[in-house]
């Protein structure tokens, strides 16, 4: 063994019983440690002290147990048909879609910009600053805001879903195109290609697929964030419905009912997107 | 008739350390060169000075009667179109066919609208296509170039670099990548176009018997300096452990 050799200067550490160490602690793992003991201390003192208000604890678990079993296990319209829900429900992928599509045109332009390989450094920087600070801020807050000017309805939702998802797939985007093989682009510009050139011959031939899935991903979550909209700044659609049925009539079958309605869309698409990668993208990588 | 003039050179990225130092050459039309030297001789730097790729720190390059320097952004792809440039890796649109990509050589001569909404004349559809005739490629002209082989994208990318009708073809170690049959297609190929178009080709080589079968005239690159400039036959041992320095007697050679 050549280890041996260096033997009079042990590499490794011991423990004070005379064990090998294989963890040391660095000022990494203290800060963990401290945090986690911490959270666990609030935990704990937060339970001993809450104000309970007189509710029983079983009593609590026991309704809501009943109320789940309701909503779960008897779903039931009382306020629609199920044509009408179906409407609904196209409405709020209507505002998914409407939002997703005019998101995707204008930031396939702009991540042009942003894409550091395409662009100059000062734009791209500009592009990415903003972008991160639009991310920042959830879709929700983008939807109130624009309701100031819009009202709000399903305009400031459209507007507010579309400026979050450019954000979102801008990103998307410009990361895609930056994967591109920079021998490509070198070729196009080497025979006299000019930038609008190598954009539409290169870099949107290669990045097709690519671009189209993070399309569809933003797509789903828009079509949960339409939901959440339709009841949260009356966007109108399932999730106004949904609003009505919990905290107006309080129905909770219907409760129950549009949940299973909202959870087999969802799926449905979930399905749709796995068969629309599997056709796209099989064969070639997804570099 | 002198095609390329290339005058006292130099590139440095950062100071006192200069990639190319002073490099002058003459290159006569329909002349085939090969640039031999070892890795990070600055080979490839060379060659993208010459369609200004990359831009020189001093000297002068003159192509075809104009002073590649003083070009601006539009006559500089005007004339770029007279240099095709031959890739190690192909650098082709994998996800487009054969023709697609050999088109791709014709976006030089286009606006942006034209380009951008591929508005390709008949004639240089059909120029595409007896290019790949000529160059054995025909029957793969609409597939996708990630269903080739090696040889057959390289021969692609000549079919590219050709459309353009250029005068000059850089090529930038076009076999480093390729077993030697295919190889010596592509080695080929090249020749016969720089005879029999009359078109210069100037290319970089790690194989030193092959530079010495194929070339009209052999340049020996060593740390960004010429250390050598001649005849394929005045190759011999001694020039050659100049340019690749002492350890020339390992090298792999018949």
């Amino acid at each position: 063994m050549t280890i041996a050799k260096d033997h009079h200067v042990p590499r490794f550490k011991q423990t004070n019983a005379g064990k090998i160490k294989i963890k040391t602690w660095g000022k990494r793992q203290v800060v963990m440690f401290t945090t986690f003991l911490a959270l666990f201390l609030l935990t704990v003192y937060g339970f001993l002290t809450f104000d309970y208000k007189g509710i029983s604890f079983v009593q609590a678990v026991t309704d809501t147990i009943y109320n789940v079993k309701v909503m779960f296990f008897q779903p039931a319209m009382s306020h629609f048909t199920f044509g009408e829900a179906l409407g609904q429900v196209g409405v709020t992928i209507g505002l998914g879609i409407l939002s997703t599509i005019i998101g995707a045109i204008i930031s396939l332009f702009l991540a042009l910009f942003a894409a550091k390989n395409l662009s100059s450094k000062t734009v791209s920087s500009a592009i990415i600053i903003v972008i991160t600070f639009i991310r920042a801020v959830p879709t929700v807050l983008w939807v109130l805001i624009f309701a100031i000017a819009a009202g709000l309805g399903s305009e400031a939702v459209i507007i507010g879903m579309t400026f979050h998802s450019i954000a979102f797939l801008v990103k998307a985007y410009s990361e895609a195109f930056e994967e591109i093989d920079e021998g490509v682009l070198e070729a196009l510009r080497a025979g006299g290609a000019n930038w609008w050139h190598i954009v539409t011959h290169a870099v949107i031939p290669s990045t097709t697929s690519s671009l189209l899935s993070w399309t569809f991903l933003r797509f789903e979550t828009n079509f949960t964030v339409a939901v959440a909209m339709g009841a949260a700044a009356g966007a109108g659609g399932i999730g106004f419905e949904l609003l009505m049925a919990s905290n107006f009539y309080f129905d909770l079958r219907e409760v129950g009912f549009i949940t299973y309605l909202i959870l087999i869309v969802a799926i449905a698409f979930e399905l749709l997107s796995t068969q629309l990668k599997k056709r796209f993208l099989s064969g070639t990588s997804m570099s | 008739m002198v095609l390329l003039q290339v005058d006292h050179i130099s590139k440095h990225y950062e100071k006192d350390k200069p990639v190319l130092s002073d490099i002058s050459l003459h290159v006569q039309q329909g002349e085939f060169i090969s640039i031999i030297g070892p890795s990070g001789a600055g080979k490839s730097t060379f060659l993208r000075c010459i369609n200004r790729m990359i831009d020189i720190s001093s000297g002068e390059i003159h192509f075809d009667g104009t002073n590649m320097m003083a070009l601006n952004k539009r006559n500089l792809r005007k004339n770029r179109t007279k240099i095709g440039m031959i890739f190690q890796h192909y650098n082709l649109v994998s996800r487009l066919t054969v023709i697609e990509n050999v088109l791709h050589g014709r976006l030089g001569y286009k606006s942006t609208f034209q380009g951008v909404l591929s508005l390709f004349k008949e004639e240089e559809k059909r120029e595409a296509f007896h290019l790949l005739e000529k160059l054995g490629m025909a029957e793969h002209a609409y597939k996708r170039c990630d269903q080739l082989s090696g040889g057959q994208k390289q021969r692609v990318g000549i079919a590219r670099a050709l459309i353009q009708s250029p005068k000059l073809l850089l090529c930038d170690e076009p076999i480093a990548s390729l077993d030697p049959s295919s190889s010596k297609i592509i080695m080929d190929h090249l020749k016969e176009i720089s005879t029999e178009m009359n078109i210069t080709c100037i290319v970089n080589l790690h194989q030193v018997d092959v530079a010495k079968k194929y070339s009209d005239r052999i340049i020996g690159l060593n740390a960004g300096e010429i250390v050598y400039n001649g005849a394929p036959k005045d190759l011999l041992e001694r020039e050659i452990r100049e340019i690749y320095g002492a350890n020339a007697a390992h090298l792999m050679m018949k």
